[in-house]
């Protein structure tokens, strides 16, 4: 009796799996109303600021695309969508962005936290991708819609390395928090200063969150090290610095990109006093040149954003914000070039609308973009977050710079790493 | 929008397989446990290990054992797995103590867990957890990726169904009759005979088998796992559910199921975010909470109480006493 | 070697900070049998309560006072619109566990959406370091641990020396008789609350001072190693809730020191599941040895 009611339970449902098939079309939809782009990101759990910073990018793109007239008849918007930061909760959040978005046409994300369970998901969707993980597992992406616009966590580390080389350091500290983000540069930080010639003295993974360091700050005194290179979440750098500043005093930080946005800064700055943060710090970010006419447009609609972005000034030189602005404008001027927002067919466009074509016409903003395409040029886009040109497994990587902290919360370059420096210690 | 509602059929399914098996340990047992959430951990990442293949120097993550175990052997291992953990921590911590102590040390050992399992990175891979985990049988199958996972939730919907009909088994055998006379009242219930202690182990393990085969089932479809999805306050959504549907009644706790993590939760969704993007989210837990005890405080039997038996029965949560007897003070030493 | 005894200093800072936690967790558990998880989050509570009064202008000791009077009237409102109405009801000992941790999750879940997922500091300085042989000890470190031993005196002598301190355990031993010789057992368990809440509210603040940034999660890292502490004493002793801080934290420095940092927090878990598993009453008390009437 149970047993039928089994049978025909899988029956009903095997039966229901058939109804839903796909087909292949040739022609693109025809798509109306305003067009979607979701920022993908935690907005909620431990890495809760990512998904603000990426909204950031989002918005302001969006805001210049509708102020240019749209793309193609077609005004855009942008959502978000929170993955909370793991991946049992990413995977439903990402079906139902799918199933549920209106015109969902592309997106920035998804992170480190959720890319390994999502993306196969989202490129299976077809839906183009910007994704802000560095995880290494994508350095040779083969995933049709997935892109990448910021460097690898590894190619970070190498960075610092090269820094902390290059003033003199000799004996370093490598201070670690366990979680996932900041584990993902330590391997090629420490094989890269050793290549140069530098030694680790001492090398710390913490537990997140605790409340006393005090061992392990002493044990890194007790090694001499003369710069610490640091990536963990706020509260526990925080906490760990101003142990050591308490016990010894501080000696030199260089820390990983998430060490030079706000959270970090903030709660640090908070600990150990802002003067000393100035003086001590140096964070590794991806380069940005925070300067010419393509930055000067983003910052512009950043900051006039502020209704939809709190602070906006914060993001002003984040190179992941910027480039989430540009994968926005991006897919944009992708669509342009294919004649239609359908994703499965601006997708061969996206990497057309970038790189050095010689003859090209280089353009810094969506508004450039549609008067050169009006005209029947070929465009050359060279975004906010600086020249972008991807290799064969759709990624772009660049230089990285090393930045300070200044008292008022901006970030003065101190040195660049350029990627030939880093291609050759990795 | 078929993945989505495939994805979410999936997932309640899973849900109600790991809310059964609480419910038998806590509902019908009055065994409490709140560190169910790790023995599904344990069997999701006991599945993952076995169908990952070997570790190998260069591999992206890094884990204990490693094997290419083939369908449905993984789901077997993750309840095994989760049915020894089980045995283990029974033997250790279930012990006539007080029961506020009990729920302690369940829940502390719930943190130790994933403090291990985040910081002793060789296990399973750390905080980063495992990912490109093999769904089961996806090459041989040959489906389109929308038949397989209606397909998936045809497994997933068979297995649940299994673990009814075994938990409702259970729960109207004799055997039930006994567990539920230890739960209200264990002394009446040793003095009669029934080996109280044995019975309580033995309905510990089969709840932990129940909980790794869901976790099993979890990973294979999700393909990743990491400390993040298993944290403490994890047991308590399942808990929720069951308070909310009826202790002790099975029928009653797989419409908590759909009430609570799937309906609730998933609702949430589809909310728009007001203030800023993750308030809507930190109010979802502010609700869970207040769902607990609004339902402890006006109907702690759930929406679906247990069938009434011959005489009226205790409620479980509420009709007991908050005051230990009191200590009994020694008379004073006679005077010679 | 010489890692020792810095460790045993630094342990003495951690100890100094759940003493004065853990001797308000044990008079409120001794007095009221709620074990009341969500005494974590009270202190976050405090913490924030402390930072608004911080930033507006008013110096840190004071707005530890203001922390500590948040504290005891928060504290005694919960139990007052919460749990007490539960406990009149006859909820089971595990019930009541399930109402606090209800009470936990909405407290830092409100935080969480009132203050936004950021850091907090506190405008405060460490104050000069003072080195006793190899330990070092910066001034508000000393400050905490004075008051931690103030705390203490002034429980014990209020617990043996005065007539609500004999009330309080009175009810805490046998609440039915105590009400039958006219105690005003409901008044003496808000007493209770509102102590043990104040001391809730000095901890909390105590915790950012020694973390020097906090957020809504930052007092429920602290609740494990707080009952560790009350329960290791024994409930209803301040004299034991010192005891029990003081070899948790030493011991988790030490073996922090020795062992491998990481698991620093785990030493105070396997603390409290030894305790309960072997010896419930802990170290110095009788009370809470007796188990749960079910019939």
């Amino acid at each position: 009796m149970a047993g039928a009611r089994v049978s025909s339970v899988v029956a009903a449902l095997v039966f229901l799996a058939g109804c839903g098939s796909t087909t292949q079309s040739t022609t693109p939809k025809t798509i109306t109303g305003t067009l979607t782009f979701a920022s993908f990101n935690p907005f909620t759990g431990p890495d809760a600021s990512f998904g603000p910073e990426m909204a950031a990018g989002c918005i302001p793109a969006a805001n210049t695309i509708n102020q240019a007239g749209g793309v193609l008849g077609h005004q855009v918007q942008c959502v978000a969508v929170d993955t909370r930061g793991d991946p049992a909760d990413a995977v439903p959040a990402a079906q139902k962005m799918i199933a549920t978005t209106d015109n969902l046409m592309g997106m920035n994300g998804p992170s480190s936290d959720e890319a390994l369970a999502t993306i196969p998901i989202i490129n299976r969707a077809g839906i183009p991708m910007f994704g802000d993980t560095g995880q290494a597992a994508f350095d040779q992406s083969t995933y049709k819609y997935f892109y990448r616009l910021t460097p690898p966590d590894d190619a970070a580390g190498v960075a610092m390395a090269v820094y902390a080389y290059r003033k003199g350091y000799r004996r370093a500290a490598a201070v670690f928090g366990n979680d996932l983000s900041s584990q993902g540069n330590v391997p090629n930080l420490l094989s890269a200063f050793k290549k140069l010639g530098g030694t680790i003295v001492v090398n710390q993974t913490l537990t997140l969150d605790q409340s006393s360091y005090r061992t392990e700050v002493t044990s890194l005194i007790a090694a001499n090290p003369d710069v610490i290179f640091t990536e963990a979440d706020p509260q526990t750098d925080a906490a760990y610095l101003s142990q050591l500043q308490q016990l010894h005093g501080l000696i030199p930080i260089v820390g990983t990109q998430p060490t030079v946005q706000p959270p970090w800064s903030k709660a640090v700055g908070g600990a150990i006093g802002k003067d000393n943060l100035a003086k001590y710090f140096a964070g590794a970010q991806p380069y940005s040149a925070s300067q010419g006419p393509a930055w000067q447009v983003y910052n512009t609609a950043l900051l006039a954003a502020k209704s939809a972005v709190p602070q906006p000034d914060q993001w002003s030189q984040d190179p992941y914000t910027e480039t989430d602005y540009d994968a926005i404008v991006m897919m944009a001027l992708a669509m342009l070039e294919a004649k239609t927002p359908d994703p499965t067919f601006f997708n061969k466009f996206i990497p057309a609308v970038v790189g050095n074509a010689a003859g090209a016409t280089e353009v810094h903003s969506y508004k450039e973009g549609l008067d050169a395409i009006a005209a029947g040029k070929t465009i050359n886009y060279v975004g906010a977050g600086g020249p972008i040109s991807f290799d064969q497994y759709q990624n772009s990587t660049g230089a990285f710079e090393l930045v300070g902290y200044a008292s008022n919360g901006s970030n003065p370059q101190l040195d660049i790493v350029s990627a030939a420096d880093i291609a050759k210690e990795r | 929008m078929q993945f989505y509602i495939s994805t979410l059929l999936i997932y309640l399914f899973i849900d109600i397989m790991g809310v059964l098996g609480l419910n038998l340990q806590f509902g019908v047992a009055g065994i409490i446990n709140f560190a169910y959430i790790v023995f599904i951990a344990v069997g999701a990442y006991t599945a993952a290990v076995v169908s990952l293949g070997p570790d190998y120097p260069g591999n992206f993550q890094h884990y204990v054992f490693g094997a290419s175990w083939p369908f449905p052997l993984p789901i077997l291992a993750g309840g095994a797995a989760a049915a020894v953990l089980s045995l283990v921590v029974g033997v250790i911590s279930l012990r006539r103590l007080r029961s506020d102590y009990q729920a302690m040390v369940m829940l502390v050992l719930s943190l130790i867990a994933t403090l291990v399992a985040s910081n002793a990175t060789g296990l399973v891979n750390g905080p980063a957890g495992l990912a490109t985990i093999p769904q089961p049988l996806y090459d041989q199958l040959g489906l389109s990726p929308l038949d397989y996972q209606w397909a998936y939730a045809g497994w997933a919907a068979f297995l649940t169904v299994v673990v009814f009909l075994f938990v409702q088994g259970i729960t109207r055998s004799p055997l039930g009759r006994t567990l539920r006379a230890m739960r209200d009242n264990e002394r009446a219930a040793s003095a009669l005979g029934k080996g109280v202690t044995a019975l309580r182990l033995m309905v510990f393990v089969v709840g932990g088998f129940i909980a790794g085969v869901s976790g099993a089932v979890f990973v294979e479809f999700i393909q990743a796992w990491s400390p993040g999805s298993w944290l403490y306050p994890e047991t308590f959504v399942f808990l929720a559910a069951i308070l909310v549907g009826g202790a002790g009644n099975n029928w009653g706790a797989m419409v908590g199921t759909l009430l609570v993590p799937v309906g609730f939760l998933e609702a949430t969704r589809y909310l728009p975010a007001i203030f800023y993007q993750g308030f809507i989210e930190a109010m979802q837990w502010v609700c869970v909470g207040l769902l607990i005890l609004l339902f402890l405080w006006f109907r702690p039997n759930g929406l679906f109480p247990e069938q009434p038996g011959r005489f009226r029965r205790r409620p479980l949560i509420t009709g007991g006493s908050t005051r230990v007897p009191a200590v009994p003070v020694a008379p004073p030493a006679p005077v010679d | 070697m010489q890692q020792l005894i810095p460790a045993v200093g630094f342990g003495l800072i951690t100890a100094s900070i759940l003493a004065i936690a853990a001797v308000g967790f044990t008079l409120q558990f001794s007095v009221t049998n709620i074990l009341n998880l969500a005494y974590g989050d009270i202190m976050t509570a405090c913490a924030f309560a402390a930072y608004i009064a911080n930033q507006a202008g008013v110096n840190i000791w004071i707005s530890l006072v203001v922390a500590a009077l948040f504290g005891a009237v928060f504290s005694m409102l919960i139990n007052r619109f919460v749990y007490f109405g539960f406990v009149r009801r006859g909820t089971k000992l595990f019930g009541m566990i399930i109402v606090t941790i209800a009470v936990s999750l909405i407290i830092q879940n409100l935080l969480l959406a009132i203050f936004r997922p950021t850091f907090f500091s506190y405008h405060a300085s460490a104050g000069a370091s003072y080195h006793l042989g190899s330990m070092v000890f910066t001034a508000s470190q000393l400050a905490i641990m004075a008051i931690a031993v103030v705390a203490m005196l002034l429980i014990h002598v209020l617990l043996t020396q005065t007539k609500l301190g004999k009330a309080m355990r009175a009810t805490a031993t046998n609440p039915g008789l105590a009400r039958s010789c006219g105690i005003a057992t409901d008044q003496v368990i808000d007493v209770a609350w509102l102590i043990s809440g104040a001391l809730c509210g000095v901890a909390g603040v105590a915790v950012v001072l020694n973390t020097a940034t906090f957020s809504e999660t930052t007092g429920a890292g602290f609740l494990v190693p707080i009952i560790a502490a009350a329960v290791l004493g024994g409930i209803g002793q301040p004299y034991g809730a010192m005891l029990g801080a003081l070899t948790i934290g030493i011991a988790g420095e030490v073996a922090a020191a020795l062992i491998n940092p990481s698991y620093k927090d785990v030493i105070a878990f396997l603390i409290l599941i030894v305790v309960l598993l072997v010896r419930p009453q802990g170290i110095l008390s009788e009370i809470a040895a007796a188990k749960e009437v079910t019939a």
